[in-house]
């Protein structure tokens, strides 16, 4: 290498940072191989190297910056985080650049799909992202709606009993329209008379119409002074919804505003507009919107932009709906005439056959031997009941000519014997026959008879008259005279004779009187009454009769009827009475019995009186009754869950007996519309268990009270449950399914799931957290469940209860429950309470109460216990808390204070020099340590300790030193003698006083007796 | 051509004074004290338009928190009043016109220094209106007495509004 420049430290140098090119080095490089160029350098090579240095050097100069911009272009593209960041950065502004058709083009498909996704992950999200923009369009489109009913109901109501109701009901009917919209269409009277459209934002007037003849202020003003007053009104009462003022009312003036994006529409209303009109406007406001929204967007005062809006206004203000009167309502008048003429004729033809009804009753009643008792009208149907005499003309057959229909008229008469003298006289001349040769005759309503007749019709004839004698006309028969005997036996013989040819079923062919002897011969039927035996009471001497009778069947009805009659043996039930000349039988019967009836009235159709079954009704009434009951019965029997066992009928009594599921139907209430007489239905009900699997199903519901998440259905007579529940509903359930399982239907719960143990636990945990959380002084701060463990910490008082402890019960496994409790002081009166009780031990005499989150102390205890009180009060109140004691009485008891006196006044004295008390002292001891030990324990009980100070003395002769030793000697010896007698030696302190305290001043030679003692002086603490 | 105008001022600066004289009004001052607001209309011809000032008088108040900033919705141009013999008429004037343009953005307005008629009053140094009239305000001295400056201030906010 020749080269005088190092290409290395070119390369370096180039690859500064310097973005200009280094020409320096660029000029050197090219110098450098120019200098090659020089053909002996040339030489010295084969061909140019491959690889020169100095090209990667020049590329590097002439390149470098490019190579570096391009590699990390390349590295931007190549790493999708850097890109993202890159077009992150740029893409807001190139959307905003982008021409809006197409970016909206390219961009719907995705935003679509994206809107589509997020409603199938959450519909909530959007939910609450459309929810501000839905309610107010819903709520106010409800509004209107209920307005709307609200108007339509107000209209019917007020018009549904008017002429007009009845005009408007009868269009509604003729036009298929519903009434409430043709009262709307008739009583809305209404004008729009101006209509105005308002800038949104300024409240600026955009376009203004009149209808004709409507006057109004400057409508600039008026727009700008109504959007203030919807501005007003939303500040006033902070309303934050986009819509405006719906309608102003005065009086008959409405406003009605509609709010569109960008203008709102005024509409002033004069009358009565249905809510439609609220569509109508709002569709007038869309439209515009439609056709103008850049203008409307862009309004700033100029409305020369929109000039074509008054046009669409205009359609607004041509709205009304004007009264309109109709014609004569002859369609009406038509329609009610229709229902009156019928009704009319109705009531005519009523009061007509009533009118002649009326007729009939008042010809009866002028009939002599009836009397009309009672006699009614209803229904159309005619009812009369009475009296009537035999002979009386028969009721029914005056019913012809009167017009009354016979079939309406029912009629009940009994027959009685009227004492009216004509059919006194009928009743006479039929029941005494008399011969020929007497006359009977009514003579001043005396019944008169005249002729001549046989004694023994004179006696018949005097008899009746005495029977009437008794209220009846009178009979006087002393007109009659009497026949001779042969004339009598003759008419003997023809009153037999007579008699017997009024016999039915006997028909006299001949008959003869020759010698006193008389000759009879002819027919009779077997049925008819026996000839021989009508001989008796004739007076006729029956050894001078003859009689040849031949049998015969007579087809008169009386003998018929008697056949029929013990031929057919009818029921009770059934009547069976000759009317003129016709057998009819009346009453129920038996099928059997009508069809046995039937069969003998066409026997006898052939030259027999007529039989007429036609009026017997076909079932008895016991039948009919049965028929019921077993009705009844049936239905019983295929109700589900009862069972008849047995069932009968007797006398009229109905029994029944049977088992019935207690869930079944109740057998009494099935009764009612039966028409059996529930008096007379004697039920005996066993209950029992149906295993009917609609009863099992009810039953297993009682019993299991199944959870909500659980249903139970009959499935192909199975019982199905399905859902989830307990563990323990489970195993209650699989019981049950047990207890079934013998006979009853197959009860499957396979379909029921465990609930989770998982959920089990959590449950048992939350009850366990509730638990504590109601405990006083516990605090749960946080608890949770994780992994299946349970995390509780929080404060707990050392009063309250142990957490732990309350564990047990719950389900909850201790070993995962993981707590972590700080002790705190509940503030909590009751635990404060608990708290001073142990910290200030008060004595028996001291009660705590709590009032009012007020601790409050009352009774009696010591002066010290009640400082130490005080001092807890004081620490309290810095708490907040607080403890009155001020109803704390020092203790100092009555007896205490006297025993205290009494033990106090005891001295034990001493001889001189002696420091043990002499024998005369002991009995003086022995009751002072008995003082002393009542003293103790009355102390003890009203919560203060007693201690007993002994203090020697001495008296003042000899040294001093030697004095307060023998003092301090005498008190230790009257502790160990009290000590000796059973008082505590902790209660007594000893002290020698020597000269100090004496009792009395003495001489100092002679010394004194009163003073060599011990005294005791008594201390409660 | 209608242009929505607010009246901003202090409690009795004169803005109903100014507008009972000088404009067409159908709505009397009750108005003011049961809505707050009262609708006045004041036209101005121009050489080549006529413009409908629809002018909103908003209750004036000294305070500031009750200002239904509302009301200003959609306002072209603001008319500001203020007493010159109150020299805290001014400052309410101005914080009305800022919460103003803070809501609704920057406005053309013309400031109105009303009762010029009681010079022996005036609170304003000339200065402090000539350093307003630096910043290139729009400022007369009107009077609601003798009508002075009326027309020209309403004319003026016209002009800039209709521009």
């Amino acid at each position: 290498m020749t080269s005088t420049v190092d290409p290395i430290s070119l390369a370096q140098k180039a690859a500064s940072n310097d973005t200009e090119i280094d020409r320096e080095a660029l000029a050197s490089l090219l110098v450098e191989i120019a200098r090659n160029v020089d053909p002996d350098y040339r030489a010295r090579f084969d061909g140019v190297p491959t690889a020169d240095p100095r090209m990667a050097t020049l590329r590097q100069l002439l390149v470098g910056r490019e190579i570096s911009e391009l590699s990390r272009v390349t590295h931007l593209l190549d790493e999708p985080e850097q890109l993202a960041s890159a077009v992150g950065g740029v893409l807001p502004s190139a959307a905003a650049r982008a021409p809006y058709a197409q970016l909206g083009e390219a961009l719907a498909p995705a935003v679509e799909r994206a809107v589509q996704r997020s409603i199938q992950k959450s519909p909530r999200t959007l939910t609450d992202i459309l929810y501000p923009v839905f309610l107010p369009a819903i709520r106010k489109s409800i509004g209107e709606k209920i307005d709307q009913t609200f108007q339509s109901l107000n209209e019917t109501l007020r018009h549904i009993f008017t002429w007009h109701g009845l005009k408007w009901r009868f269009e509604a009917w003729r036009t298929g329209a519903s009434f409430s919209e043709v009262v709307l269409k008739h009583s809305l009277v209404y004008r729009v008379e101006h209509v105005f459209l308002i800038n949104r934002n300024s409240g600026l007037l955009i376009a203004h119409v009149t209808a004709e003849n409507a006057t109004s202020e400057d409508p600039q003003l008026i727009s700008s002074m109504l959007s203030a007053i919807q501005d007003f009104v939303k500040d006033s009462f902070n309303e934050k919804e986009q819509s405006g003022l719906d309608t102003i009312r005065f009086g008959e003036l409405r406003l009605w505003s509609e709010v569109g994006p960008f203008a709102t529409l005024v509409a002033v209303i004069r009358g009565n507009p249905p809510e439609e009109l609220h569509e109508i406007v709002r569709d007038v406001l869309f439209r515009i919107h439609d056709e103008y929204s850049q203008a409307l967007e862009q309004f700033d005062g100029d409305s020369s932009q929109l000039a074509g809006i008054e046009t669409q206004l205009q359609t607004c203000v041509e709205l009304k709906q004007e009264d309109s009167n109709q014609g004569f309502p002859w369609l009406v008048v038509a329609a009610v005439l229709l229902v009156l003429i019928p009704a009319g004729g109705w009531f005519f033809l009523s009061w007509q056959s009533g009118q002649r009804w009326q007729a009939y009753v008042s010809r009866i009643e002028a009939q002599p031997g009836i009397i009309v008792a009672q006699q009614t009208a209803s229904d159309g149907q005619f009812f009369i009941s009475g009296l009537r005499d035999p002979l009386a003309a028969d009721p029914q057959s005056l019913l012809s000519g009167t017009q009354v229909d016979p079939a309406r008229v029912h009629s009940h008469w009994q027959f009685y014997q009227s004492l009216e003298p004509e059919f006194v006289l009928k009743r006479l001349t039929a029941s005494l026959a008399p011969p020929k040769s007497v006359r009977l005759a009514i003579v001043e309503d005396r019944i008169v008879a005249e002729g001549e007749a046989p004694d023994t019709w004179i006696d018949r004839a005097r008899a009746a008259a005495r029977q009437l004698s008794a209220g009846g006309p009178v009979f006087d028969v002393s007109k009659v005279q009497d026949v001779s005997p042969e004339a009598r036996a003759a008419e003997h013989w023809q009153t037999y004779v007579s008699r017997l040819e009024a016999q039915p079923g006997i028909i006299v062919a001949q008959q003869t009187a020759s010698g006193g002897h008389f000759y009879i011969s002819g027919l009779r039927d077997p049925l008819a009454a026996d000839p021989q035996s009508l001989l008796s009471g004739t007076g006729v001497d029956p050894a001078r009769v003859h009689s040849q009778w031949q049998f015969y069947q007579s087809l008169e009805p009386e003998f018929v009827l008697k056949r029929l009659t013990a031929s057919l043996t009818p029921p009770k039930s059934v009547r069976l009475s000759i009317v003129e000349d016709r057998i009819v039988a009346e009453g129920e019967a038996p099928d059997t019995w009508i069809s046995r009836a039937r069969a003998a009235a066409q026997q006898l159709s052939a030259g027999g009186p007529e039989f007429d079954i036609s009026r017997v009704r076909d079932v008895s009434p016991e039948e009919r009754e049965a028929e019921r009951w077993q009705a009844y019965v049936s239905r019983l029997s295929t109700q589900p869950g009862i069972i008849v066992a047995e069932q009968k009928v007797r006398d009229g009594q109905f029994y029944i007996a049977g088992l019935r599921d207690p869930l079944a139907a109740d057998p009494q209430a099935l009764l009612s519309g039966t028409q059996l007489d529930p008096a007379r239905v004697h039920s005996q009900w066993q209950f029992y268990q149906s295993l009917d699997p609609k009863f099992v199903l009810k039953r297993l519901t009682a019993s299991l009270a199944p959870p909500k998440s659980v249903r139970l259905s009959i499935v192909e007579d199975r019982i199905v449950a399905e859902g989830e529940a307990p563990d323990t509903w489970i195993d209650r359930a699989r019981a049950a399914a047990r207890q079934l399982s013998a006979g009853g239907p197959v009860f499957d719960f396979s379909k029921v799931r465990d609930v989770s143990p998982e959920a089990r636990a959590a449950e048992h945990w939350q009850t366990y957290v509730s638990r504590l959380e109601a405990q006083p002084g516990i605090i749960v701060a946080q608890q949770t469940a994780r992994g299946g463990h349970f995390y509780i910490s929080g404060l707990r008082d050392p009063q309250a209860a142990d957490p732990q402890a309350l564990l047990s019960g719950t389900g909850v496994d201790p070993s995962r429950v993981h707590s972590h409790w700080q002790f705190y002081q509940s503030l909590d009166p009751k635990f404060v309470v608990k708290r001073l009780m142990a910290s200030l031990t008060p004595p028996d005499s001291v009660r705590f109460s709590i009032i009012k989150d007020r601790i409050v102390v009352v009774g009696e205890a010591p002066a010290a216990w009640i400082d130490r009180a005080r001092v807890a009060a004081q620490q309290l109140a810095a708490d907040g808390l607080s403890l009155e004691i001020s109803e704390l009485r020092e203790l100092t008891p009555q007896k205490l204070t006297h025993l205290r006196e009494a033990i106090q006044a005891v001295d034990i004295f001493f001889d001189s020099g002696k420091a043990v008390p002499g024998p005369e002292q002991l009995p003086v001891l022995d009751k002072l340590a008995n003082q002393l030990k009542e003293l103790a324990k009355d102390a003890r009980k009203a919560g203060v300790t007693a201690q007993f100070m002994l203090t020697g003395h001495s008296d003042a002769t000899g040294r001093e030193t030697a004095n307060v030793s023998i003092s301090a000697a005498r008190a230790e010896t009257v502790r160990a003698l009290l000590k000796k007698r059973g008082v505590d030696p902790e209660l007594l302190l000893v002290r020698g006083a020597g000269t100090f305290e004496p009792a009395e001043t003495e001489n100092s030679r002679t010394g004194s007796s009163a003073n060599r003692r011990v005294s005791v002086t008594v201390n409660f603490h | 051509m209608q242009k929505k105008i607010c009246m901003l001022g202090g409690f009795a600066v004169g803005k109903t004074s100014l507008v009972r004289r000088f404009v067409q009004s159908i709505f009397s001052e009750t108005y003011l004290t049961t809505v707050g607001v009262k609708i006045d209309k004041k036209s101005v011809v121009l050489p080549d338009k006529t413009v409908d000032l629809i002018l909103w008088d908003l209750a004036g108040e000294d305070d500031i928190g009750s200002f239904r900033v509302s009301y200003v919705r959609g306002a072209s141009g603001l008319v500001l009043v203020v007493d010159g013999t109150r020299a805290a008429t001014l400052a309410v004037a101005l914080t009305l016109r800022e919460r103003a343009e803070a809501e609704f953005g920057a406005m053309p307005f013309v400031l109105l220094f009303n009762k010029s008629d009681l010079a022996d009053r005036w609170a304003i140094s000339d200065n402090e209106i000539n350093e307003l009239r630096q910043l290139g305000w729009q400022i007369y001295l009107t009077s609601a007495l003798s009508g002075e400056h009326v027309d020209d201030a309403f004319r003026q906010l016209a002009s800039m509004v209709a521009k």
